[in-house]
């Protein structure tokens, strides 16, 4: 089964074509990172297999059911989300915790279960000891990291990251593709991950895709140069 | 004053009213629609004008030419998105305009009451409309019971509710109807021009005030309370329009907490160098 199957996408902006001939599937257990220059329309790809834009041509389907059956769970890092939202009157243990709603806490309490999933996102990123600050104090960095820990509270099925290390050192973000890549490897997560430290993911990911500029097109519109399986590299988390 | 009547229905309305803006105020300043509230009440005197034009009851066509509206921002909304405000400056013009031309229609016999809707006037208040505040502030509080983790998504981030599975679009018409609802309702009190500041004003001060979403909340409501009671009282001693008199003691609250923030945050700067 695909989680993403994406047949012969073009997208345009008004009349101006800027996505074409995409063809790709991300299925349970791979970990797809998706590159691009500036301005390359990933987001726009992004957004268009979460349904949120409509294709010009060809077909997107998300899957509705999960390997298991169940209904498909998608966590959504949108790019630089943190930002956007500085200024929202939460304090860091309240934007996780939400992150669990989707898990059929949308009219519940959450249970002590939850509240565990919540406690150890925030403390795979660090940020636990800064669970009663406000999100509009904290720096972009640490925006960035309560965003990874909300994705990872949700525990979803399938991770669609738009660029979530940006503002992120080194460290925080080796950290985080290791956490990623255990759960592509050991719970058969599926991955989607927008990102411009290709040279750092390569060696977690399992298939890169590259948008590249369309040659002989008049205008900017960008095409998908191949879908390439990466050398298998196993992470070192346990 | 406590034992006239129509102070009486004037102090009950305001509470009311207290209890259901900073949830409304909340949730408009957050999706950026600090505007709507505003647009609303130009396009609720429309309303009023078409109904004393038809000579029917002026808060029933208010509430349905509000509710039109309200849908009707959502539709713009999401035809403008990048410029949400278009979609306010359209329909407040076009409210504005319609309610002038109706007037114009009704050859100015309805300038006096249409004046105690744009000013507000204790007055006007009826037992009917305080039954209206106390219904819809039940019927307010009990979907904020229900929807709050769904609103609260919603309005961190759009993308993020629609991609976990919520209704973004019926949920944004229905807060947009609810809004609609409650400034038709409260314009007579508080007057059209400045309904809008009653809604945000104790969101926009209490957000300055807690860390937490709920918290939020509940300090809005202890400062609409303070304000609305006060406000009303100033209104009687002293013969001022109460929507005016609420919004000059909300604004005076609002400069009381960035002047008590500023002080507090240069004591502890204070005792920090010290140790």
């Amino acid at each position: 089964m695909q989680y993403i199957r994406v047949n012969d996408l073009a997208f345009h902006y008004e009349n101006e074509p800027v996505l074409e001939n995409i063809s790709f599937e991300v299925n349970p257990g791979d970990f797809v990172m998706l590159t691009g220059e500036n301005g390359a329309a990933k987001t726009t790809l992004l957004r268009n297999i979460l349904g949120l834009l409509k294709p010009t041509k060809g077909t997107v389907s998300l899957s509705s059911k999960n390997r298991k059956g169940k209904k498909l769970v998608v966590g959504y890092v949108p790019q630089q989300v943190a930002s956007f939202n500085a200024g929202f009157p939460s304090t860091v243990l309240e934007l996780v915790q939400s992150g669990r709603f989707q898990r059929g806490k949308w009219f519940k309490k959450l249970d002590k279960h939850d509240k565990e999933h919540v406690r150890r996102s925030l403390e795979s990123v660090g940020m636990w000891d800064m669970r009663h600050k406000k999100i509009g104090e904290l720096s972009g960095g640490q925006k960035q990291r309560i965003s990874i820990a909300r994705v990872f509270a949700t525990d979803p099925n399938l991770f669609v990251l738009d660029e979530p290390t940006t503002g992120m050192d080194v460290h925080s973000r080796e950290q985080f593709y290791q956490l990623l890549k255990h759960n592509s490897e050991a719970h058969g997560k599926g991955i989607l991950m927008v990102t411009h430290d290709h040279e750092e993911l390569r060696r977690y990911a399992d298939k890169h895709i590259e948008l590249v500029r369309k040659e002989g097109s008049p205008w900017r519109c960008f095409s998908m140069d191949s879908c390439k399986e990466l050398s298998k590299h196993h992470s070192s988390f346990h | 004053m406590f034992f006239y009547g129509f102070m009486q229905r004037a102090f009950q309305a305001s509470f009311f009213i207290s209890l259901i803006a900073p949830m409304l105020g909340l949730f408009l300043i957050l999706r950026r629609q600090s505007l709507m509230a505003d647009t609303l009440s130009h396009v609720s005197l429309a309303g009023v004008a078409l109904g004393m034009l038809i000579g029917t009851d002026p808060t029933i066509t208010n509430i349905f030419v509000v509710v039109l509206i309200a849908v009707a921002l959502e539709y713009l909304r999401m035809l403008y998105r990048s410029y949400s405000e278009i979609s306010i400056a359209i329909l407040m013009s076009t409210g504005m305009a319609v309610a002038l031309v109706l007037m114009g229609l009704n050859d100015g016999g309805a300038t006096l009451s249409m004046n105690q809707f744009l000013f507000g006037s204790i007055v006007t208040i009826n037992q009917q409309q305080v039954l209206m505040l106390a219904i819809l502030t039940v019927i307010i509080g009990s979907l904020y019971v229900l929807f709050r983790k769904p609103m609260y998504v919603l309005t961190f981030d759009e993308d993020t509710a629609f991609t976990a599975g919520l209704p973004i679009k019926w949920m944004s018409i229905l807060f947009n109807i609810l809004t609609g609802v409650t400034i038709a309702v409260v314009m007579p009190i508080v007057g059209a021009l400045l309904v809008s500041a009653i809604l945000i004003l104790p969101a926009a001060i209490s957000m300055r005030l807690s860390k937490s979403f709920n918290g939020v909340i509940f300090i809005g409501m202890i400062i609409a309370l303070t304000g609305m009671l006060s406000g009303l009282v100033a209104s009687y001693e002293y013969g001022t329009p109460p929507g005016a008199s609420i919004t000059l003691i909300f604004i005076f609250i609002f400069a009381l907490t960035v002047i008590g923030k500023k002080i507090t945050l240069r004591f502890k700067q204070n005792q920090f160098s010290k140790s």
